[in-house]
């Protein structure tokens, strides 16, 4: 068997597995809708459902559960672990700063102040360290299995792309369940939130492959989520008025941040793997 | 490496495992003590049963040091390639892991409980996890000022040495707070100039990356100790 059918079966196993939690999630709106226990209950599972998958596809595929890139890898890899803390940072505050300061309205940023600033930094440092073991339920399936089985199918750039639509897919249930069940929000939502996963993705690939675990993703992935709050948070704080628009700018740094860094490390796995094959 | 991880899951995965009963720890507050109950927020008691839990989860973190202060145990682990380094390292990784499972158990079992008394028509029950993570900081920290004692003198006598170092401390500030009397309100002053609502935000977040700090400044600091430590072992 080559490694191509190798891997397909697998594959195709856990997207089934993938995608049945999603219809149970999609299924369970109307009870979700009734119970709040019945959502918490059913939420929590499909947050887990990734690693779940992933857990019954080594089951399933007998192949074992051993290589689940769960070490830490701390020893030399600490760069690492400070870079998935500090690049979605970054690259939310350009997303949210830059257009607010290039279109003169630097004012609005009354929140940003040294004080609240560091607080945050430092509140989102902690918080990383003892708080993202949730997202291990996200990222030991789509890093730690997914990724890995796409990659001799469809090349680095095709997992970069298949994964990164998979992974905002799977979000749109819980789209559904938000927007009350408007299709077309909804779908809109997870249009928007596919192209920024489909560019973060790239990074958290990298990542997993430099460091050979799956938890300076978890530390990416937590950050992700957590630093628009926080920085939306600051600029709440800021004196912006009501029907403040800042027009084309704001579209533009919309995905532009997002876009350079998964230019960038698009262009490391490719070197990574030209290295790779010149050295064997 | 994967070897020692493994030899930590097997001699301890029921003190690991063990903390996730642990947060549920309220939640058994509130049936055990359920004819005190008055509203369904129960806040107290709820809180009562976190900090025991907490209690028993710290317990239980120390419980996975013993056995490893035996002097043939240390000359071996440290001819291994890994050496002592690599055994303390999975030690102390083994135990950020539980304070981590901990912690997601508390969360995990607050959040269903509100979730229960919502659908009880009771919305006004609130989160006990803001609390529970001021908690978890404190257990690290903690953990950080025992594990160097427990391996720089065996587990018992490391209490030991630990309390009478504690002691001493108290004393110290004791004395120091003494000798200072006709100076109290100065202090008092000055830390409430330090403390105050403005910066208690950013102090709080700043003593929560100090916690992570010093567990691994700890860390650092067995590794010094660790060798003195065994050659002192009793057997």
């Amino acid at each position: 068997m080559t490694t191509k059918n190798k891997c397909a079966k697998p594959l195709g196993i856990y997207l089934l597995t993938v995608f049945a939690f999603m219809l149970l999630f999609v299924l369970c709106i109307k009870p979700m809708n009734a119970s709040n226990t019945v959502f918490y209950i059913i939420y929590m599972i499909f947050s887990f459902s990734p690693a779940i998958a992933s857990l019954i596809t080594r089951a399933v595929t007998k192949e074992g559960f051993r290589d689940m890139k769960l070490h830490l890898k701390l020893s030399g890899n600490f760069k690492w672990y400070l870079l998935a803390f500090g690049l979605p940072l970054i690259c939310f505050s350009a997303k949210f700063l830059l257009p607010v300061i290039l279109s003169g309205h630097a004012d609005w940023l009354g929140g940003f102040t040294a004080q609240n600033v560091l607080s945050n930094l430092f509140t989102l440092a902690a918080m990383s360290a003892v708080m993202s073991i949730g997202i291990l339920g996200e990222e030991l399936g789509w890093r730690g299995y997914m990724n890995r089985k796409m990659e001799p199918l469809l090349g680095r750039v095709g997992t970069c792309i298949v994964g990164g639509i998979v992974w905002g897919l799977w979000h749109l249930p819980m789209d559904i369940f938000g927007c009350d069940g408007a299709i077309s929000d909804a779908f809109a939502m997870c249009g928007g939130r596919m192209i920024q996963l489909t560019l973060f993705g790239v990074f958290l690939m990298w990542m997993t492959k430099k460091t050979d675990s799956v938890f300076p993703a978890v530390i990416g992935h937590y950050m992700f989520n957590e630093s628009q709050g926080a920085l939306a948070n600051l600029l709440y704080q800021g004196n912006i008025p009501e029907n403040a628009d800042l027009g084309v700018i704001a579209d533009v740094f919309e995905f532009l941040p997002m876009f350079v860094v998964a230019a960038v490390f698009m262009v490391m796995l490719l070197s990574d793997k030209n290295r790779t094959s010149k050295t064997v | 490496m994967t070897g020692l991880v493994y030899k930590e899951w097997k001699q301890n995965r029921w003190f690991i495992l063990s903390m996730i009963p642990c947060g549920f720890a309220p939640l058994l507050a509130l049936l055990l003590l359920r004819e005190q109950i008055t509203s369904v927020n129960n806040i107290a008691l709820r809180i009562g049963g976190l900090i025991a839990g907490f209690l028993a989860a710290g317990a239980l973190q120390m419980l996975v040091l013993r056995g490893d202060d035996r002097k043939l145990w240390g000359y071996w682990i440290t001819a291994t390639p890994d050496g002592y380094k690599g055994f303390l390292r999975v030690k102390y990784e083994m135990i950020f892991g539980m304070i981590v499972l901990l912690m997601f158990s508390v969360q995990f079992v607050d959040m269903g409980y509100c979730a229960v008394a919502a659908d009880m028509g009771k919305a006004d029950a609130v989160q006990i996890s803001g609390i529970a993570l001021p908690l978890c900081f404190v257990q690290i920290l903690l953990r950080a000022i025992d594990i160097p004692f427990v391996y720089r003198f065996g587990s018992k006598k490391g209490s030991f040495v630990k309390l009478i170092c504690l002691i001493v401390l108290v004393i110290i500030m004791l004395t120091f707070l003494i000798l200072n009397i006709e100076h109290s309100d100065n202090i008092i002053e000055s830390c409430k100039k330090v403390i105050n609502v403005q910066n208690s935000s950013l102090l709080l977040s700043v003593g929560l990356v100090v916690c992570l700090a010093l567990y691994y400044l700890s860390y650092r600091i067995t590794c010094r100790l660790y060798l003195k430590g065994v050659e002192q072992y009793d057997h």
